[in-house]
């Protein structure tokens, strides 16, 4: 028995031995992350990723600069134009026009590259946020997504990624746009220092309001977000509870549940109009004042003959232009507190650790075998200190071997498939495959040994064809046809509207628990892996049908060690040797007929099967991660419709506890 | 019930992530907030099968509003007020800056025009904080009669709608449908009819200050603008378009890449997915490149537009400035109201969009609307008086759809008190009779009588609140344990309940939870085992204490444990009492007083388990067949059992 110890070479855009890569990157790869020192603030932690932007990004925000350079310009020539050529004559006229017309051409030019440049940056910087996080998401072990809810991931995944883009681009703008009123204020300066003082009075007023008003505003719109929620919740107990409220005759009793809930949102969107009426009209008049300010004091001064009359026009055009850059002022100061709280969500995400992951000097498995060995295996979900799931669990499949694994539910029997492929490490004692402590190998070429059919048939929204090829994509359709008859699936997936081409899931066509599973395990044997795991892969068939695919499964079960999870007689039946799961250990070890006789648990626990079908939700796994998409249709039409079936498999699929 | 329910309580609190909670730095505002919240008075609506609020009328924006005409007048009042006081600005300038040129210089002339300026500016912020306040009122209004009567709608469809239609697709229409309507309601018809106005209002002060120069003003730049202006919007609509199906792609992408991560791993697909998840993330960002293109040619475009229409402003204003056919101060008032003219015609594309949208949202609610009932209660139904409870199938056929009939001819008589257990192959059509017997379906042939009563005669209220049923799945709604087993009678004092849950066997559960009766049920009851749903919803149906009962599969998805509680309680629950059972398991089936075999929409057997035995027909061949397993592999559980 030698083993190459190759050491792994491929990168995230190739393909292993054990991972064939048929879709190609179309896209770049995010060229920096999020700094790992925990230390950095927010802002700092995000440079990286900015930085890879760095070029594009100050082109922007250079061009940003000199297109406000030109626009401030503008009301100057106006103020000249008018002193100059309509009040005395000096210059012509067309002097001043063509002047603006150059500005204005330049100055177009200039924001249209700053701005392209600027929300390119922004798209750019979410692009890599996204990337980022799906991949460290694709390294996390389960152990964490036992913990997280999945809406909780994708709600950060949406909302929180954009807070921060939003902040990472617009902030350096705003700022750009302030520095504007600097220039523009030296300009006012220079034609008339104490007009400049009036007509500026208001603007720190226009700031101070809009600061103010973003800070009422915001604790009223999370009212309104929150009550709207309860809204949805009223609406989607009655959506999904129909059936409850219909025959209780509930429905005046919703509809007043309803109107409380409405009430209460009425409530926060009058509170959300009485503080908009507060703010909003101040914000916007406020630099009218200035404005009016100018025209009395500037009449004044020109009639005295201190003033030019264009001054006038310049200050107006002025006072409009810094509008915008001090009311956005107040805009960033909120801003930034919502995308530092986002911030802070996303890198939580990002700076957990996956704690099952390849060792350095990992070496790939290649062709096993399939001696299979469990040590004193000790497990808890919880860590070492928890109560353990598997406690001096020893457990040996010989090559070749088919073992069916039978206990209570709960016992912990799909605990041991999920050891086995390392979706989670065990606390002491080891599992080897060939003599190698699994821990030593490679997790590609580990799992790529091992094909597992999963109690829960989840299927992607992809075409069947996808489905079935999903762990081999580069199959050539006689394989996948294969893998389809030998599942008994072949004959209703041509019954579908487009065959092998139908999409499946959500947003297609839906199929039944007993449909998914048998994609699921035709999923499984194309791979065609010298360890094979079935974890009651078929509660949901119907009797007769499983029948016919043990045909299938015989033949590919030659010369492979295959662990079977099962509750079902007719599963079992198809191993060499059975053994029992009880306390934490194996308690009874032997072939069918042995355990019968002389264990009386064993029958108990054959009888709790008959009477309960149901999917093996062991440890409460399936329900952390809200699978029910996994489940989607799985309301008591669990198995294929029109087959008698007294004993009562055909029920939902979806057993979510 | 322990053992057998791994998924109980023991795992139930998943501590996730922090910061899901309301962020620290609000707190104080929004407890603040909150205190000033008044007492809302109980709600006293009144619910009934056939509405008449909205029947007969489609629904349009403007029905809506006119339901408030009074402060919608006053709205519409407003808006002209603040269309034409806040444009009085330049048309003083003018006069000020003639009065402080020229030859009659008059400072006291200025000085009014100031202050007639700062008078209007006051007006004008007195004006829009009174149309806030108005249409504010107005929206929130309008939006509760909406969701009020949308949802009254919802509750009056029949259950075939909620099976044909996708539960997120109607939750839309109660959510982000409605809601789309907000700032359309709130701000963007106001907007509209301001901005709309003032640029009427610009236009004629251009008119009447000089007709020649607003001629070429309003004739050079409008055309241009209006032009791009439409560019615009078809731009921007096919780029957001593509901007929502570029992100619904990457949340489903990674959606499904969360709920399937076992699948993932177990076949080595993750590198595979970063690599497509780049790529739909990629087809995400070229179309927010798009809408980049577009934004950055309008944006800095209209605003080129504006200077340039300055500098024309400038040439041919000025020139005719200089040949004194224009004054200064008119020359002023037109650069001035050319400043202005470009605002409104930017907000007016915005709100054109929200405006586009409110109206999409509105066609969706008024289909939902025009959705009729198939089960409706007629105009003259009557009370059901209470029933011994006497259930006649008189010859009745039913299929979902007309053509494809579900069940035919289907006579089944069962006597007040009886116990009838419906057994039969998945999809025989079992659950639809049930479901005819509470009115959920009417036959498409035939009668379903009660106690002699056809149940389309008599009224929705007075059947259901008869009956008691027992879904297979148990719904559980928010709330706490006990306000879930007082779902149907919720005025039931804390005895009845207690009396229900000691009666269905809960005392037990509800003993083991935190806070007993009034724990929390998060999640519809995820942290429950089904076997304990299922017993709150037995005392669901037991408090109402119902003349019949329907139990679908009721105690289907349970464990052997479980099962030998919900039994318990269903003994409880039987006495005296109509019941049908639909049985999966010939073990509940058994236990019926006789039971109907149906096959293809057919009853095939009628009788009790012994006369059906020893027949040897079809309920035979399930029994042997049955039993068959159970001897097979089960023997030692008999004594276990017993």
């Amino acid at each position: 028995m030698k083993l190459p110890t190759r050491k792994r070479a491929a990168t995230d855009e190739q393909g292993t031995d054990f991972v064939p890569m048929t879709e190609k990157a179309r896209y770049e790869a995010p060229r920096a992350t999020i700094d790992p020192d925990r230390s950095k603030s927010w802002l700092r932690r995000a440079l990286p990723v900015m930085r890879a932007h760095k070029v594009v990004f100050i082109i922007s925000m250079v061009l940003t600069f000199v297109g406000l350079v030109l626009q401030v310009q503008i009301p100057n020539l106006l103020n000249h134009a008018i002193t100059n050529s309509i009040q005395s004559h000096t210059v012509p006229l067309s002097y001043y026009v063509w002047w603006i017309v150059g500005l204005a051409v330049a100055g177009g030019i200039a924001g249209y590259i700053s701005r392209l440049f600027l929300f390119e940056t922004a798209y750019n910087f979410e692009y890599d946020l996204r990337n980022i996080i799906y991949e460290h998401l694709t390294k996390m072990s389960f152990a964490f997504y036992d913990r997280v809810q999945s809406g909780q991931l994708i709600s950060r995944a949406n909302s929180d990624i954009r807070s921060v883009q939003m902040y990472m681009t617009f902030a350096p703008l705003i700022l750009v746009q302030c520095s504007i009123a600097v220039v523009a204020f030296g300009f006012m300066l220079s034609i008339n220092v104490p007009l400049a003082f009036v007509a500026m009075a208001t603007m720190p007023l226009v700031f101070f309001v809009g600061v103010r008003m973003r800070r009422s505003m915001f604790p009223v719109s999370w009212i309104i977000q929150a009550r709207l929620a309860e809204v949805a919740t009223v609406v989607d107990e009655n959506v999904n509870g129909v059936r409850v409220v219909k025959s209780f005759a509930a429905e005046e009793q919703q509809l007043r549940n309803l109107s409380r809930a409405t009430d209460r949102v009425q409530w926060g969107y009058i509170k959300d109009a009485d503080i908009r009426a507060r703010f909003t009209p101040a914000v916007q008049n406020l630099p009218q004042v200035g404005l009016a300010l100018v025209l009395l004091f500037g009449g004044y001064m020109v009639i005295h003959g201190h003033l030019g009359i264009g001054a006038i026009l310049a200050f107006n055009s002025y006072l409009l232009m810094l509008q915008a850059p001090f009311m956005m002022l107040g805009m960033l100061i909120m801003m930034g507190q919502r995308a530092a709280a986002s911030a802070d969500r996303i890198y939580e995400i990002l700076d957990e650790q996956p704690t099952v992951i390849d060792k350095p000097d990992a070496i790939d498995l290649t062709e096993s075998r399939g001696d299979v060995r469990f040590t004193d295996v000790r497990f808890a979900y919880g860590g070492e200190d928890e109560n353990p799931v598997l406690a001096d669990f020893n457990l040996h499949l010989a090559p070749g071997e088919t073992v069916a694994l039978v206990g209570r539910t709960g016992a912990g029997k799909s605990t041991v498939s999920r050891l086995l492929t390392r979706f989670y490490d065990v606390n002491s004692g080891s599992v080897r495959i060939d003599d190698h402590d699994i821990r030593d190998l490679t997790m590609d070429s580990l799992r790529a040994n091992i094909g597992i059919v999963l109690d829960e048939p989840f299927l992607f929204s992809v075409s069947v064809r996808d489905n079935i090829a999903y762990g081999k994509p580069d199959a050539s359709f006689d394989e996948i046809e294969a893998a389809a008859r030998a599942a008994g699936a072949h004959e209703f997936i041509t019954g579908l509207e487009d065959g092998y081409d139908t999409v499946v899931g959500e947003r297609g066509y839906t199929l039944s628990g007993g449909q998914r599973q048998r994609i699921a395990i035709a999923r499984t044997l194309l791979v065609n892996p010298p360890i094979l795991v079935l974890d009651d892969a078929t509660s949901a068939i119907d009797v007769q049908v499983e029948l016919e695919i043990h045909a299938g499964l015989r033949v590919l079960m030659e010369g492979r060690t295959t662990l079977i999870i099962a509750h079902r007689l007719s599963t079992i039946s198809l191993a060499d040797r059975v053994v029992l799961l009880d306390q934490r250990r194996i308690v009874a070890d032997g072939t069918h007929a042995e355990l019968l006789e002389t264990t009386p648990l064993y029958g108990e626990v054959l009888a709790q099967a008959v009477d309960d079908l149901e999917p093996d939700v062991e440890e409460g796994l399936a329900s952390t991660n809200g699978t029910s998409m996994g489940n989607g249709n799985g309301n008591g039409h669990g198995t294929d419709a029109g087959l008698p079936d007294p004993v009562g498999s055909a029920r939902s699929t979806g057993g979510n506890l | 019930m322990g053992g057998g329910a791994p998924g109980g309580f023991g795992r139930s609190a998943a501590p996730g992530l922090p910061f899901a909670g309301i962020p620290s730095e609000l707190q104080d505002g929004v407890d603040r907030l909150l205190q000033s919240e008044p007492e809302y008075p109980e709600p006293d609506l009144v619910f009934t099968q056939n509405g008449t609020e909205m029947e007969g009328r489609s629904l349009t924006l403007w029905r809506l509003l006119m339901e408030y005409p009074g402060m919608l007048a006053l709205a519409g009042l407003l808006v002209v007020v603040i269309a034409v006081v806040s444009q009085a600005g330049p048309k003083l300038t003018e006069i000020a800056i003639n009065a402080s040129v020229g030859s009659h210089k008059s400072f006291v002339l200025v000085a009014i025009m100031a202050a007639a300026y700062l008078v209007s500016i006051v007006a004008t912020a007195l004006s829009q904080r009174a149309q806030v306040r108005v249409t504010g009122r107005i929206a929130a209004w309008v939006m509760n009669d909406l969701r009020i009567t949308i949802f009254t709608h919802l509750q009056r469809l029949s259950l075939g709608f909620f099976t044909e239609e996708k539960a997120g697709v109607i939750m839309s229409r109660m959510t982000s449908d409605i809601e789309n309507l907000q700032q359309l309601l709130q701000d963007g018809l106001s907007q509209l009819a301001i901005q709309g106005l003032t640029m009427v209002v610009i236009t004629v002060v251009l008119f009447t200050t000089n007709v020649e120069l607003a001629a070429i003003t309003v004739f050079l730049i409008i055309p241009v603008l209006v032009v791009a202006s439409i560019w615009f919007k078809r731009a921007s609509e096919r780029g957001y378009d593509r901007v929502r199906d570029g992100i619904a792609n990457v949340l489903a992408d990674l959606s499904e890449s969360l709920h399937g991560v076992r699948i993932v791993t177990a076949h080595n697909r993750q590198r595979q997915n970063v690599i497509h998840h780049r790529n739909v993330v990629g087809a995400y960002r070229d179309a927010n490149n798009y809408t980049a293109h577009v934004n950055a040619v309008y944006g800095p475009g209209t605003q080129m537009l504006g200077v340039l229409g300055q500098a024309a402003l400038l040439a041919i204003g000025g020139e005719m400035v200089l040949h004194h056919t224009l004054s200064v101060g008119a020359l002023f008032a037109f650069f001035l109201y050319l400043n202005r003219f470009f605002q409104p015609i930017q907000l007016l594309v915005q709100q054109y969009n929200t405006y586009q949208q409110g109206q999409s949202s509105v066609t969706k609610l008024r289909a939902l609307l025009e959705t009729k009932p198939t089960v409706t209660e007629s105009r003259d139904a009557v009370e059901l008086p209470p029933i011994d409870g006497e259930i006649v199938f008189d010859d009745v056929s039913f299929g979902y759809d007309p053509d494809v009939p579900v069940i035919e001819h289907v006579d089944i008589r069962i006597a007040p008190g009886e116990t009838v257990a419906f057994v039969g192959p998945t999809g025989a059509g079992k659950s639809t009779l049930a479901k005819l017997v509470t009115r959920f379906y009417d036959p498409t042939s035939g009668r379903v009588l009660i106690d002699g009563h056809d149940l389309r005669d008599v009224t929705m209220l007075s059947l259901r609140r008869q009956l008691g049923v027992v879904p297979q799945e148990p719904f559980l709604f928010a709330g706490t344990i006990g306000e879930n087993i007082a779902f149907a009678r919720p005025d039931a004092s804390d005895a009845e309940i207690h009396e229900a849950v000691e009666r269905v066997g809960l005392g037990e559960v509800i003993e083991r939870t935190p806070n007993g009766i009034d724990t929390v049920v998060h999640e519809r009851g995820q942290t429950l085992s089904s076997g304990e749903r299922q017993l709150i919803a037995l005392g669901r149906a037991f408090l109402t204490r119902p003349r019949v009962l329907v139990l679908d599969e009721a105690t289907s998805n349970l464990d052997l444990q479980s099962e030998t509680m919900i039994e318990a309680a269903l003994d409880v629950l039987l006495e005296n009492r109509t019941a049908i059972l639909i049985a999966h398991r010939l073990s509940t089936a058994m236990r019926a007083d006789r039971i109907v075999v149906v096959d293809e929409g057919r009853v095939v057997e009628v009788g009790s388990h012994a006369e059906l035995v020893a027949r040897g027909g079809r309920y035979a061949e399930m029994y042997a067949t049955w039993i068959s397993q159970v001897d097979a592999h089960a023997e030692p559980s008999n004594t276990h059992r017993a």
